[in-house]
C-alpha cells in the first residue's frame, strides 16, 4: 500500500514536471518572431539614408521593438560598417551613408545592404541599384506641367529608367497631392513623366510658393527616391495677425490692455508711493531723535 | 499704588523673558522639524519635483494648500491691528502685536512656500523679468510683497516707544538684545514731534493695509476662480476667501492669546474679557464663513452639472468626504455652538475652539485645491494609476510641517526679543483709566 502511495507521488511529480516543461516550451514558442525590414531613401539626389524597422510578431500581433541594436553594412559584412542603429519607441532606427564609404559607394552601380544583430546576419540580400530623380517645370500656352525623370546608374552613366511608377504632385501637410487626375504616373521610354498641373489656386506661403514633388516609393530596384522644387504657382497667403495684435488678457506681456496697465500701475504707484513717503517719515523721526 | 510703580509693574510684567525649560524644548522641537523640512527640500532640489506626489493632474498639492492657509491666517494683522484701531476698539491693545507678528510670519512663509512649489527656485527671476501683468500670479506676487512690507512696517512703528523702554532697561537685557534695540530704536525719544509723525504713519498704514489685505486674499482666490474648473468656477470666491481668512486669523490669535497668557502669566493683561470679545467676533466670522460655504456648495449641488457632480460627490460622500465634513464640522459648526454660550467663551474652551478653527481651516484649504484637480473636464485616460490619486509624499509633508514650524519659530523668537504686549500703550491706557477715576 505504501509503495502504491509512493508511486502515486512519483506519478504526480512527473505530471507536474512535464506540465512545467510543457509551459516552458510554450513560452519558447510564444517568444514571437522578429521581423526586420530595411528601406533605402535618396532625397533630392544628395542625401542617402536607410531606415531599419524592427517588429515582433507574437500571437498575430505586431509590436515595435524598442532599444534593439543592429549593425548595417555596405556590400561586405564585417568590414564596411555604415552604422550601428538603436531602434526607438516606434521600432525604427535611421542610418546615413558615411563619407568614409564614398569610394565604395561610387565604385559600383549596385549595392547590397547587410543587417546583423550581434553575430547573426538578419538581412543579406537587400540590393539597391543607384538611381536619381529630377524635377522640372514646363509652361506651354499657359498650361503648366511638371516633368519628372528617373535615371539609373548603368555602365558608368546615368540612363533613363522606364516603367517606374511614381507620384508627381504638390507637397501638402498630409502627403503628396497629385498634380493631375491620376494618383500615380509611370515613366516612358525616356524615363520621364509629364503631369499637367491642374490644382490651380492652391494656397502657398506668404510669397505664393508651393513645393512640387516627384516621388518613387518602395521600388524593388531603386528603393525610395524623391525630388522637390519650389515654384510660385500658389496663391499668396495673408497671415491674419490682427487677433494677436490686439491688447487682450491672453496676449503677451507687450500687449497688455491699456485699462489694465492704467489700473495696475495706478494702484502700484499709489500704494508704493505712499509707502516711500512713510519710509521718509521714519527717517524724519530718526533725524528728530538724533 | 502710584503711577510710577504701576508703570514699573507693567514694564516688569511685559518685558521679554528668557526661554524656560519648556520654551527650550518647544524651540528644539520646532527647529528639528525645520531641519527635517530643509533636508526634504534639499532632496527636492537634488532630485526634482518627482520626489513629490504631484503629477500631471494634481500639480498644486499640499504646498499650494499650505500657501493659501498662510495667506489666510495673515489677514488677522489687518483685522486686529487696523480695523480695531480705526474703530477705536480699546480692548484690542494687548492683541495688536500678537496679530501683527502672526501676519508677518505667515506671509513670510507664504512667499517661501510658493518658491518651494516652483521646483526650480532660480526661475523666480523669470517672473519679474518676463512676467505678464495680465496674469493673476503676477498680481499675487506684487500684492504679497506689498502686504509683507506694510505688515513689517505696522509691526515696527508701534514698537518704537517700547524700544525706548527696552533701551532704558539695558542691565536687564543681554548684550545682543541691547544691540538690536539700539539699532532699531535708539533714535526714539518720544517727543511730541516724533509721536505726531508716528501716529500719522500708523493711521495711514492702518487705512492702507485693509484694501491691500483684501487684495491679497481676493487675488489668491482669483488664482483659482480665473481657472475654468469644477469647484473653482465661482464668482463667490473672493468674498469666500476673505471671510475664511478672517475666521482662521481670529482662530490663530485666540490660540496665541491663550498660550502667551498661560506661559508668561499675562492674566492681568489678556483677560477673560478679551476671550469673551474675541469669542463673539469668532462666532460672527464663523457664521459668515458658513454662509459663504453654503453658497459655494449648495448652489452647484442644486444644479448638479455633470462636471461639478463628480467633484461634489467626492466631497460629500466620496474619497474626500471624511475630510470635508471634518473641516465643516470642526472648523465651523462645532466652534459656533461652543462659542455661542458664555461658558464656551472662557479661555480654555476658546483655546480648544481656536485650535479646531485653525486645523479645520488647514484641511479646508486642502479641499479647495486638490479634489478639483482630480476632476478635470476631460476624463483621465492612458495615465499611470498614481496620476489619478494624490497623497503627499514624505518630502511634501516634511517641507509643509517645516514651514509651519518655521512660522511658529518666528513668533517664538519675536516674543523672546520683543514685548508681545505693547508696554507703552498699556501704560498710557492704564494711566488714562486712573486719571478718569
Amino acid at each position: 500500500m505504501k509503495k502504491i502511495i509512493q508511486n502515486r507521488y512519483l506519478l504526480l511529480f512527473f505530471v507536474f514536471s512535464s506540465m512545467l516543461f510543457a509551459n516552458r516550451s510554450f513560452a519558447q514558442e510564444d517568444a514571437g518572431q522578429e521581423i526586420v525590414k530595411l528601406h533605402y531613401y535618396n532625397s533630392n539626389n544628395s542625401i542617402q539614408y536607410l531606415i531599419l524597422e524592427s517588429t515582433l510578431k507574437k500571437n498575430k500581433v505586431f509590436t515595435p521593438q524598442k532599444d534593439k541594436t543592429y549593425q548595417i553594412y555596405l556590400d561586405s559584412a564585417g568590414t564596411n560598417l555604415i552604422a550601428k542603429v538603436k531602434t526607438d519607441a516606434a521600432g525604427k532606427g535611421k542610418a546615413f551613408l558615411p563619407p568614409t564609404l564614398k569610394k565604395i559607394w561610387d565604385a559600383s552601380p549596385q549595392h547590397t545592404f547587410i543587417v546583423k544583430a550581434g553575430d547573426e546576419e538578419i538581412i543579406s540580400d537587400f540590393i539597391i541599384t543607384k538611381a536619381k530623380i529630377t524635377i522640372d517645370t514646363l509652361n506651354l500656352d499657359g498650361i503648366k506641367s511638371i516633368v519628372a525623370t528617373v535615371f539609373k546608374f548603368e555602365n558608368n552613366t546615368w540612363t533613363p529608367a522606364k516603367d517606374v511608377e511614381m507620384k508627381v504632385g504638390i507637397q501638402r501637410h498630409g502627403g503628396v497631392l497629385s498634380a493631375g487626375d491620376e494618383e500615380t504616373y509611370t515613366t516612358d521610354s525616356t524615363g520621364s513623366v509629364t503631369a499637367e498641373f491642374k490644382k490651380l489656386n492652391l494656397p502657398g506661403n506668404q510669397k505664393g510658393d508651393i513645393t512640387l514633388v516627384a516621388k518613387v516609393e518602395e521600388n524593388e530596384f531603386f528603393g525610395n527616391l524623391a525630388a522637390q522644387k519650389s515654384v510660385k504657382w500658389g496663391v499668396p497667403t495673408k497671415v491674419d495677425t490682427h487677433f494677436f495684435e490686439q491688447r487682450t488678457l491672453w496676449t503677451t506681456r507687450f500687449k497688455t490692455p491699456y485699462w489694465l496697465l492704467f489700473m495696475a500701475y495706478s494702484i502700484i504707484i499709489g500704494v508704493w508711493g505712499t509707502l516711500i513717503y512713510l519710509v521718509r517719515q521714519v527717517i524724519k523721526i530718526k533725524k528728530l531723535g538724533s | 499704588m502710584n503711577t510710577s510703580s504701576n508703570d514699573k509693574q507693567i514694564t516688569d510684567d511685559l518685558m521679554p523673558q528668557k526661554f524656560s525649560k519648556s520654551g527650550m524644548i518647544w524651540v528644539g522641537i520646532l527647529s528639528t522639524i525645520c531641519v527635517i523640512g530643509a533636508y526634504a527640500y534639499y532632496r527636492q532640489l537634488r532630485y526634482g519635483l518627482g520626489v513629490t506626489s504631484m503629477r500631471d493632474y494634481v500639480s498644486w498639492g499640499i504646498y499650494i494648500s499650505n500657501f493659501v492657509f498662510f495667506v489666510a491666517i495673515s489677514l488677522v494683522g489687518s483685522l486686529i491691528t487696523a480695523i480695531f484701531r480705526l474703530a477705536n476698539v480699546a480692548w484690542s491693545t494687548p492683541l495688536t502685536r500678537i496679530a501683527e507678528i502672526i501676519a508677518v510670519s505667515a506671509i513670510t512663509f507664504a512667499s517661501l512656500i510658493i518658491i518651494v512649489d516652483m521646483g526650480r527656485p532660480e526661475r523666480l527671476y523669470n517672473l519679474f523679468a518676463h512676467g505678464r501683468l495680465q496674469s493673476p500670479i503676477a498680481w499675487d506676487v506684487i500684492v504679497i510683497t506689498t502686504y509683507l512690507f506694510i505688515s513689517l512696517f505696522l509691526l515696527y512703528v508701534p514698537l518704537l516707544p517700547d524700544l525706548k523702554i527696552m533701551n532704558q532697561q539695558k542691565n536687564k537685557n543681554s548684550a545682543w538684545q541691547n544691540k538690536i534695540y539700539i539699532f532699531l530704536g535708539s533714535f526714539w525719544k518720544g517727543n511730541s514731534e516724533q509721536v505726531k509723525i508716528s501716529d500719522k504713519i500708523i493711521n495711514i498704514l492702518c487705512i492702507m493695509i485693509i484694501p491691500v489685505a483684501f487684495c491679497i486674499h481676493t487675488v489668491t482666490s482669483w488664482l483659482f476662480a480665473t481657472t475654468y474648473r469644477p469647484g473653482w468656477d465661482s464668482t463667490n470666491f473672493g468674498a469666500y476667501f476673505i471671510s475664511g481668512a478672517f475666521l482662521v486669523g481670529a482662530g490663530g490669535v485666540i490660540v496665541a492669546m491663550y498660550v502667551f497668557r498661560k506661559h508668561y502669566h499675562l492674566e492681568k493683561y489678556i483677560t477673560e474679557l478679551h476671550f469673551e470679545k474675541m469669542g463673539r467676533i469668532a462666532v460672527m466670522l464663523s457664521l459668515i464663513y458658513l454662509y459663504f460655504n453654503i453658497n459655494e456648495y449648495l448652489v452647484p449641488a442644486f444644479k448638479m452639472k455633470k462636471s461639478e457632480a463628480a467633484h461634489l460627490a467626492e466631497l460629500f460622500t466620496g474619497e474626500f468626504s471624511i475630510m470635508f465634513w471634518f473641516a465643516i464640522m470642526v472648523g465651523m459648526i462645532i466652534p459656533i455652538f461652543i462659542m455661542l454660550f458664555k461658558k464656551g467663551r472662557k479661555p480654555l474652551p476658546m483655546f480648544i475652539t481656536g485650535i479646531m478653527i485653525v486645523v479645520g481651516a488647514w484641511f479646508k484649504r486642502y479641499l479647495i485645491v486638490t479634489p478639483t484637480l482630480l476632476h478635470p473636464f476631460l476624463p483621465m485616460q492612458n495615465v499611470p494609476d498614481n496620476y489619478k490619486h494624490y497623497f503627499p509624499s514624505w518630502e511634501e509633508w516634511a517641507i509643509t510641517m517645516g514651514s509651519l514650524a518655521g512660522a511658529l519659530l518666528i513668533v517664538t523668537f519675536f516674543v523672546r526679543i520683543f514685548p508681545i504686549i505693547p508696554i507703552h500703550e498699556t501704560i498710557t491706557e492704564q494711566n488714562e483709566k486712573d486719571h478718569s477715576k
